[in-house]
């Protein structure tokens, strides 16, 4: 029992004296997960709105790639930019792997369908009215698409929560495009990975309390959210 | 609209898979006259509605305005400019009843000063100034109808295309609504209004046309204006009777 509570003990101890390193590792963290939810979240929600409104050929089919992609593995997402990266790959001239930018574009493509395909569902779900009665109130279909956004805002919040919460815990893109370099592309996943292989459990720990917490806020927070909806509907 | 402020639509078809659903020759809509449509359920009046309103597309229909006629997708834009639209139930967007008041006016750019104004003055017409900061879902359904017919008075119209709005309504908000479409029709506006059924003493100048088998009709004789040859139901559609 001494080896899970002497560790646990320290682990509170790094986090409540604000432990330098730990601290740059959580930083970078929450720094490449923000920016990959934030870049991927108004293209894929111009893809669901598309997906939603417009009828074309295979469009089903287009929605039900999505949803599979939601289940990708991040070791195969994390392959691919890889190989597109590496040296020898076709983007290899950018010399973007193990950078903060590599990891980005990994979580990117891994929040991607999530967002996608739970924004469709959210819009999908939107009272048709709403988007008529924008359109007959003199709204352009622009204009239309944001007012139908903002009725459906809550389930967006659903949608970007749920693939921050992806991303955020993700280790396989982070390990093979970031490279685990300390002070640069070392977070939370990939930090807990190489502390427990080197028997310093104190610091996995640590992390840990902070993506469990995390896990904890998101969902309490995606409750709140869903009560909200419900009650907007 | 043509010269006389009237707006045509010509030869409107529609079809739902193998279902013929409109086939109309001509239906003109005039300004100051309420024109009441009349059909069992399915018969295709909300549809009709939708595209005169711009919001649906016909599989075929030209549209007399200007002098000229046009189809209707070119006119597409110029339709959801001139007319406005109301569901049997009107959909309130989940904001304050004096932003659900002001949107059209806020998407068509009408400077907030003058919005504000209108907006005021509106509220206070429809006795709903003490709700102007609540959210436009917790007022009753009454309330709710008389804020999305004021929602689409502000923008003044030539066209207002109402889809049964005094459905499941009791007779007294039946009255209230009735009055208010009354004061809102003036010269310069037509009014259109889809229901099961009306009794005349609700809307006494109606014009009534029956919706049949994707076909208008003038309505039930008993419903014309008393003392005509030709019923205005008739000019409305063109028949020569």
């Amino acid at each position: 029992m001494d080896s899970l509570l002497q560790p646990t003990h320290e682990a509170f101890h790094l986090l409540i004296t604000g432990d330098r390193d730990l601290w740059t590792i959580i930083g970078i963290s929450f720094r490449v997960s923000l920016k990959a939810i934030l870049c991927a979240t108004p293209f894929a929600l111009l893809l669901a709105f598309l997906l939603a409104y417009v009828s074309f050929p295979g469009r089903r089919l287009v929605v039900s790639i999505f949803e599979t992609l939601m289940a990708l593995p991040a070791v195969v997402v994390g392959l691919l930019i890889y190989l597109l990266l590496s040296r020898s790959g076709p983007l290899g001239d950018l010399r973007l792997l193990f950078t903060q930018t590599a990891m980005v574009i990994g979580q990117i493509v891994l929040c991607f369908p999530i967002l996608v395909a739970m924004g469709y569902a959210a819009i999908r779900a939107a009272d048709r009215r709403a988007w008529e009665t924008a359109l007959t109130l003199g709204a352009g279909r622009p204009r239309a698409m944001l007012t139908l956004i903002h009725e459906v805002r809550f389930g967006l919040l659903v949608a970007m929560i749920a693939g921050f919460g992806r991303i955020i815990s993700e280790i396989g893109t982070s390990m093979m495009v970031g490279g685990n370099i300390a002070g640069h592309t070392r977070n939370i996943p990939t930090a807990i990975a190489l502390e427990t292989s080197k028997g310093h459990f104190a610091e996995g720990i640590a992390l840990g309390i902070v993506l469990v917490t995390l896990a904890f806020g998101l969902n309490l927070t995606l409750n709140v959210l869903q009560r909200r909806e419900a009650q907007a509907a | 609209m043509n010269n006389d402020g009237q707006l045509c639509f010509l030869r409107l078809e529609k079809h739902y898979r193998e279902r013929h659903v409109l086939s109309i020759g001509r239906l003109t809509l005039a300004p100051g006259r309420i024109v009441h449509l009349t059909g069992r359920n399915g018969a295709g009046k909300t549809t009709l509605l939708k595209i005169l309103a711009g919001l649906e597309p016909p599989d075929c229909c030209d549209v007399s305005l200007d002098h000229r006629s046009q189809p209707w997708q070119a006119v597409r834009q110029r339709l959801r400019r001139d007319m406005v639209y109301l569901h049997q139930h009107p959909y309130m967007f989940d904001d304050t009843v004096t932003d659900n008041l002001s949107y059209g006016l806020r998407v068509t750019g009408v400077p907030r000063a003058r919005r504000r104004r209108a907006v005021a003055v509106m509220l206070e017409r429809i006795g709903l100034e003490h709700a102007a900061r609540r959210n436009a879902r917790t007022l009753s359904g009454g309330e709710q109808q008389r804020l999305a017919l004021a929602r689409a008075w502000l923008l003044q119209p030539r066209v207002l295309l109402l889809d049964e709005p005094t459905a499941n309504m009791d007779s007294e908000f039946r009255q209230q609504t009735w009055t208010l479409l009354q004061e809102m029709l003036n010269d310069e506006l037509a009014i259109m209004v889809s229901s099961h059924e009306l009794s005349k003493a609700e809307c006494p100048n109606c014009l009534n046309l029956h919706l049949q088998d994707g076909r208008l009709n003038a309505g039930p004789p008993s419903l014309h204006l008393v003392g005509q040859d030709r019923s205005p139901a008739q000019d409305c559609l063109g028949v020569i009777p």
